[in-house]
């Protein structure tokens, strides 16, 4: 009875599928070491930054207050939204699970972990959108699992913000290409039309 | 516009001047073949067929070519959600109207030009869309790209001057599904393009602009294709067509009174709302669905989006010959059956799908969902041409133009608003489906009869020439206007079902 085979093998296929969801224990936020390092994240310049010009003095070490050390391997480095960015845009949303969280998604450096006092400068990348943004610090462990981290804000993320203004992305070649073959094709169609109507009339005076 | 002798409609490029007779496929009264032969190019029927359903697609891809990239615009152009949402409302939009105008131009000035016009005036609009700096400009430009989905009706319009009556279900149902198709293609392809141009060294805020260029040139190349290559007539002596009326100088007022007068129109009009305008609807939130619910990487989303879209390379067409066969056997009466079984199936899957908690179900419940509503709108289209003969042009348009409409307000209505969740709108979206599919029921041919009403027995009242030539008045009839419609009636009784005779002698 091949057709029972192939139904039980997909079910059984189907429950391992079920069961492959809950197997993992999601890691969260909440369960990293806060404030484990001290950061702090300077603009070049007063004002509204521009992606791709702009540079921004990142400085981090770890904080007396932290216990976790031992396990450091690598520090990551990442460009986080602040709240008003977050506003009405679900892709940008913060989750307690790490693995869902979409704060942080923009990387700047990443570095084995050094006691002393780090320091990197960071110019902003030209796909970096508009927006108010902050900088954390992530500490991993050998598993390449978050344990601690530190970011130039508080804990509310309202202090020491910073606005970047992105590139348009538009260049003047483009816009003159776009204007090129949008009146290319309009001429192309009347030429046709236009010689079309004459053949058919000399068609007929004939 | 078309030949000076006064004969609007249909212009004489590419038709012979010989003799009819020299065709590569059989043709019947009307020269329209009545045999489908896929793989041939040979013209004028199988010519046209290519050129009507790959300009088609390429007016899909260009209107979901933001799609798939909507996760690069929207950093771009700084938008909310709203923003994205409002602009896929806007992208089906546009082309309710212009579907409706394209019945009328079809109509009068013949679905060659119809169709050339149409993709190579919107390929500036696709252009544009390099220029956007703004969640103004973005809507505004998906806007005006969709009015190029309009090539449906002219598409629909062509095929129906190509082939006969017999097959119309399965060609119509091949040619729009294939051209449906594109809106799967241009989530595969505009991702790809985007990706090349950036290993070719552009930044992410440029490459995605340069990727629209890719749609734009596909129109370029289509129009110059379907204006070189195709032909409105299958073809004929030039005279002769005259003589038998067939081309015939139409009144615009005339035609569209026609049309809305038939109260079949209305209610195609709103089942295709329910069939073609949740799939758009569906296209547009899709994979954002499975990315969001079932935490999905963006591009195994976008794959599963591409497969609901592609699932229209046979679905479609199934759906259109499901009906042919079922007018075999069971005439106008199986077709409308097959249409309401289709559309009310794909109604209960679209229910299971926002229903199903689990990411196989899910994946097996868009699928059916999809073949429901891709069959069913093969079906819708396999019945219009025989809704009527003189206005069959607006018509098209205005079912077409339904179709958009509903996709519209299922997405103002379930997707944009949080009141309900995806989830939930997918679901009610699917009772609404199967609510507005019981109109069907209702739709009456006095020669052919209903779902549930046998065929008129009047002699006179009860024939398919009498609801036809009852489209023209006595003034019309005199000048001979009528002549098509009688063809057609005569063609047309391959919808009586096991009674068809198996000749058509004249």
């Amino acid at each position: 009875m091949a057709i029972h085979k192939i139904i039980l093998a997909s079910f059984l296929v189907y429950l391992m599928i079920q069961f492959s969801h809950g197997a993992t224990k999601e890691r969260l936020f909440s369960d990293l070491e806060k404030d484990a390092l001290d950061v702090t994240a300077k603009p070049s310049r007063q004002g509204v930054l521009d992606a791709g010009i702009d540079k921004l003095s990142i400085t981090w070490k770890l904080s007396s207050t932290a216990k976790k050390q031992a396990n450091f391997k690598t520090i990551k480095v990442k460009l986080c939204y602040a709240p008003v960015s977050q506003v009405d845009r679900p892709w940008r949303k913060t989750e307690n699970e790490l693995f869902k969280d979409k704060t942080c998604p923009h990387k700047i450096i990443t570095r084995a972990y050094n006691k002393s006092s780090q320091s990197f400068k960071y110019t902003l990348d030209r796909d970096i959108p508009t927006g108010t943004y902050f900088v954390r610090t992530y500490a991993v462990d050998a598993k390449d699992h978050e344990v601690a981290f530190g970011q130039s804000t508080n804990e509310a993320k309202t202090t020491n913000l910073f606005s970047v203004q992105a590139i348009s992305g538009r260049h003047k070649s483009l816009d003159i290409a776009s204007v090129c073959f949008s009146v290319f094709s309009v001429l192309a169609l009347l030429v046709f039309f236009v010689n079309e109507k004459r053949k058919a009339k000399l068609e007929q005076s004939k | 516009m078309g030949d000076s002798t006064g004969d609007t409609g249909s212009s004489m490029h590419g038709v012979s001047t010989d003799k009819t007779g020299k065709y590569d496929l059989p043709v019947d009264l009307e020269d329209r073949a009545t045999v489908f032969k896929l793989f041939s190019f040979a013209k004028p029927h199988m010519r046209t067929f290519h050129l009507s359903w790959i300009s088609f697609s390429t007016c899909f891809v260009s209107t979901f070519a933001a799609a798939p990239l909507v996760p690069i615009i929207r950093e771009n152009l700084n938008l909310t959600k709203q923003d994205v949402g409002n602009a896929g409302v806007a992208s089906v939009s546009g082309s309710i109207f212009s579907r409706l105008v394209m019945g009328a131009v079809c109509d009068l000035l013949g679905p060659r030009y119809g169709c050339a016009f149409l993709v190579m005036l919107s390929a500036p609009t696709v252009f544009s869309m390099s220029c956007v700096s703004g969640a103004a400009g973005f809507i505004t430009v998906r806007f005006m790209i969709g009015f190029c989905l309009a090539t449906f009706v002219s598409c629909q319009y062509w095929m129906s001057t190509m082939f006969t009556s017999k097959i119309i279900g399965l060609v119509n149902g091949t040619a729009a599904g294939w051209g449906n198709m594109g809106g799967g293609i241009t989530q595969l392809l505009m991702p790809v393009v985007y990706e090349i141009i950036r290993r070719c060294g552009a930044t992410a805020f440029t490459a995605w602009r340069i990727a629209f260029f890719v749609p734009g040139w596909l129109h370029i190349i289509m129009g110059i294709l379907v204006l070189t290559l195709g032909q409105d007539l299958p073809g004929g002596n030039r005279k002769a067509v005259e003589k038998k009326g067939k081309v015939v100088q139409d009144k615009l007022g005339k035609i569209m009174w026609c049309a809305v007068s038939n109260y079949r129109t209305w209610i195609f009009v709103l089942l295709y709302g329910y069939s073609m305008g949740v799939e758009l609807s569906t296209d547009n939130v899709i994979a954002e669905y499975f990315f969001d619910r079932f935490h999905l990487k963006l591009h195994t989303a976008g794959i599963i989006a591409a497969s609901f879209g592609m699932a229209n390379f046979f679905a479609r067409p199934a759906g259109g010959y499901a009906s042919d066969i079922a007018a075999k056997y069971f005439g106008m009466r199986g077709r409308l059956w097959a249409l309401w079984i289709i559309q009310t199936a794909g109604g209960l899957f679209c229910v299971w799908l926002g229903l199903a908690n689990t990411l196989v179900t899910a994946i097996v419940a868009m699928i059916l969902f999809s073949l429901g509503a891709q069959a069913a709108c093969g079906a819708t289209f396999a019945i219009v041409p025989f809704v009527s003969r003189r206005s069959l042009g607006i018509i098209s348009g205005l079912t077409g133009a339904g179709g958009n409409f509903g996709s519209g307000l299922t997405q103002l209505i379930f997707f944009s608003t949080s009141q309900f969740t995806t989830e939930q709108g997918l679901t009610w979206m699917g009772v609404m489906i199967v609510a507005c599919t019981l109109p069907v029921m209702l739709i009456h041919f006095p020669q052919w009869g209903s779902m549930f009403r046998p065929p008129s027995t009047d002699p006179v009242k009860g024939t398919a020439e009498y609801y036809y030539v009852s489209e023209w008045n006595e003034e019309e009839k005199q000048k001979n206007m009528h002549q098509g419609s009688v063809a057609f009636a005569i063609n047309a009784k391959s919808e009586d079902g096991r009674n068809a005779p198996s000749t058509i002698t004249v």
